[in-house]
């Protein structure tokens, strides 16, 4: 269809006893508005109107929707479902809140609790290469208590990045945009055409779908904290994996954070999903340096050094 | 009516599911359906997903709350499911028709109806055993029949996966009809797929089963039939009910059972697994958009 973008629903708009504000983001996929409820109370709204099959033009409410793409549009619908679904059952203050759903101008709504801040994003582009690790730390340990709570309920977030972590202006995350969540633990229910963002999305999310699970998460969440310090994400994992030309945190970063902390991000970056950290909670007790990472590259140090030593003794 | 009910399909160590169930109830009767794609026939997954697409559609439209007649109910849409995948086959060109097995059930008026074609089955256990089983249409059930094979020999038998009579195959199926069976508080029904059935001995199914209240037996069910199948296992689906009484006291309730008392007399609410894999597109209707945003605010309720 025609590259035209979708106009907003105008501010005032009342829909389903929601004030529209204004407008907060727009995708390609849907549109988020700041809303009042009711009691007076700020929402956020997301709406379902993908730009590429339906259009709202200038002074119109209800979008045009031509009969060839009706079908693709209500099977579009399904993955918005999804997100209601999965959201729904997740009530934990690291995790968005979903507070309604509704159908209205032939297209599905759902409705936010919106909170003050900013997301990772916005932050990483104004602190670029300051952000204060532990200012990392923190915002990722609790963004890791609101994931244990989704990979908790056999969901994946799979779609993990500085944008979709917004953090409140109490510096608590709150993870957002589970349009891309799946209920892959319990069996792959719903094959729609992958999503995923370049550079955040682990190896396996291209290709081996059949291997993803948490460790995919955190692949993501490793990604995410490397742009925190770099500015930006790491090589796209499609492109790592015909030719890898990551170099590794500790090795590029050295000096302006604790090795620790670098050590953590190569071990979440490893191709290989099982030399990841497999759990959330065994990311989390690292970041909160309870343990050390379990980095391979160091133990082949050690283990190298070991055989150095031996040598030695023996001759 | 009140029910507890758990339905689950899992890929297993296979390639892709080509099992399909689904339940769907009204305020007055309640139908359960299992369908096995045919692994060895083109598009198996396809036939197992029209057919109980058919099936559960037609009980949408037509238990406004109750049927008319439920065996006559059965006969008519499992036939029609099979013609709707010849369509399909002949609609798509396909050099070969899609088959697949099929067992349904139906509960109303406390009475169970169900009928079968293949070798997914059905189990009525009551009083800690099997009270009645659907028998398989298959070569080997035939061989057990005129006493060749014994019974416990079946999962193990190198014809065991040989069924002779389904949905899509060149004649029209021959569809068992059960005799219409009253169902006592606390009988389960358990409808299973041979992935099931052939993982585990009738004994250990009854076992497991009775372990526990039906929603936590029925995952660990498939466990033990996962774990025992092993890397040659195949796709494992189940649905299992357990009859409650209409008493808010019933002592097997533990506040997770369905009741269709406040129902409206039009309504239907239907759970589905195993579905949109591999499948065409399809065109979500307005009806399964307004389910879709019940079941979705009733689990925001549920979690505030």
């Amino acid at each position: 269809m025609s590259s035209q973008s979708n106009q907003p629903l105008p501010e005032g708009y009342k829909l389903q006893g929601y004030t529209i504000e204004r407008m907060l983001t727009c995708g390609g996929f849907s549109l988020v508005y700041l809303a009042l409820d009711e009691t007076g109370n700020r929402v956020a709204i997301k709406e379902y109107l993908p730009s590429s099959l339906a259009l709202r033009t200038e002074g119109d409410v209800i979008p045009a929707i031509p009969k060839e793409n009706l079908a693709v549009f209500r099977y579009g619908m399904k993955c918005f479902f999804e997100e209601g679904r999965s959201l729904a059952r997740l009530s934990h203050p690291n995790v968005v809140r979903v507070l309604n759903f509704f159908r209205a101008n032939e297209t599905v709504y759902l409705v936010m609790r919106y909170e003050l801040g900013r997301t990772l994003q916005e932050h990483l582009a104004l602190n670029r290469g300051t952000m204060r690790e532990n200012f990392i730390r923190r915002i990722m340990t609790l963004s890791l208590n609101g994931l244990r709570e989704v990979h908790t309920n056999k969901l994946l977030h799979l779609d993990l990045k500085p944008a979709n972590i917004y953090v409140r202006n109490d510096e608590t995350p709150v993870l957002l945009d589970f349009g891309a969540a799946r209920q892959t633990l319990i069996e792959q229910q719903y094959k729609l055409s992958p999503m995923y963002t370049p550079g955040y999305a682990p190896p396996e999310q291209y290709k081996q779908r059949d291997m993803l699970g948490p460790w995919s998460d955190l692949y993501s969440v490793g990604a995410a904290m490397y742009a925190c310090i770099s500015g930006q994400p790491p090589q796209p994992a499609d492109q790592r994996v015909e030719q890898d030309r990551y170099v590794r945190a500790v090795d590029q970063f050295a000096g302006r954070y604790s090795v620790q902390l670098l050590e953590t991000i190569d071990w979440c970056l490893n191709l290989d999903h099982l030399l990841r950290p497999q759990s959330a909670l065994a990311l989390q007790k690292v970041l909160l340096r309870e343990r050390d990472p379990e980095v391979t590259g160091r133990r082949t140090f050690i283990v190298s050094l070991h055989s150095a030593l031996s040598r030695l003794a023996g001759e | 009516m009140r029910f507890l009910i758990y339905q689950e399909s899992r890929q297993g160590p296979r390639k892709s599911n080509q099992d399909r169930i689904a339940y769907s109830y009204s305020r007055d009767a309640l139908i359960m359906v299992v369908a096995d794609g045919m692994g060895g026939h083109l598009h198996g997954e396809v036939a197992a997903h029209v057919a109980v697409k058919f099936v559960v559609e037609a009980f949408q439209s037509q238990a406004r709350p109750r049927l008319a007649d439920p065996h006559r109910f059965l006969i008519d849409s499992i036939t029609n499911a099979h013609l709707a995948i010849l369509g399909y086959a002949e609609g798509e060109n396909l050099p070969e028709t899609p088959r697949t097995t099929i067992v349904a059930c139906i509960v109303q008026d406390g009475m169970a109806y169900w009928a079968h074609a293949g070798d997914s089955r059905l189990y009525l256990i009551r009083d800690g055993r099997v009270e009645v089983a659907t028998k398989d249409h298959s070569r080997v059930q035939q061989l057990v029949d005129i006493g060749r094979v014994r019974e416990e020999a079946v999962a193990n038998h190198p014809d065991r996966n040989k069924v002779f009579n389904c949905l899509g195959q060149g004649t029209l199926p021959r569809i068992d009809i059960s005799r219409r069976t009253p169902l006592r508080s606390a009988d389960t029904l358990l409808l299973c797929t041979d992935g099931l059935w052939g993982a585990l001995s009738t004994r250990m199914i009854v076992e497991a089963v009775l372990r526990d209240e039906i929603l936590k037996a029925m995952p660990e069910l498939l466990n033990a039939a996962e774990a025992r199948a092993g890397i040659d296992g195949d796709n494992v689906s189940a649905i299992g009910m357990t009859w409650l009484s209409e008493d808010m006291m019933d002592p097997l309730d533990h506040g997770n059972s369905i009741s269709t008392k406040t129902m409206q007399m039009s309504d239907t609410a239907t759970q589905t697994a195993g579905f949109g894999d591999g499948t065409p597109r399809e065109f979500l209707s307005d009806d399964e958009i307004e389910r879709a945003i019940e079941e979705i605010r009733g689990a925001i309720k549920k979690a505030v």
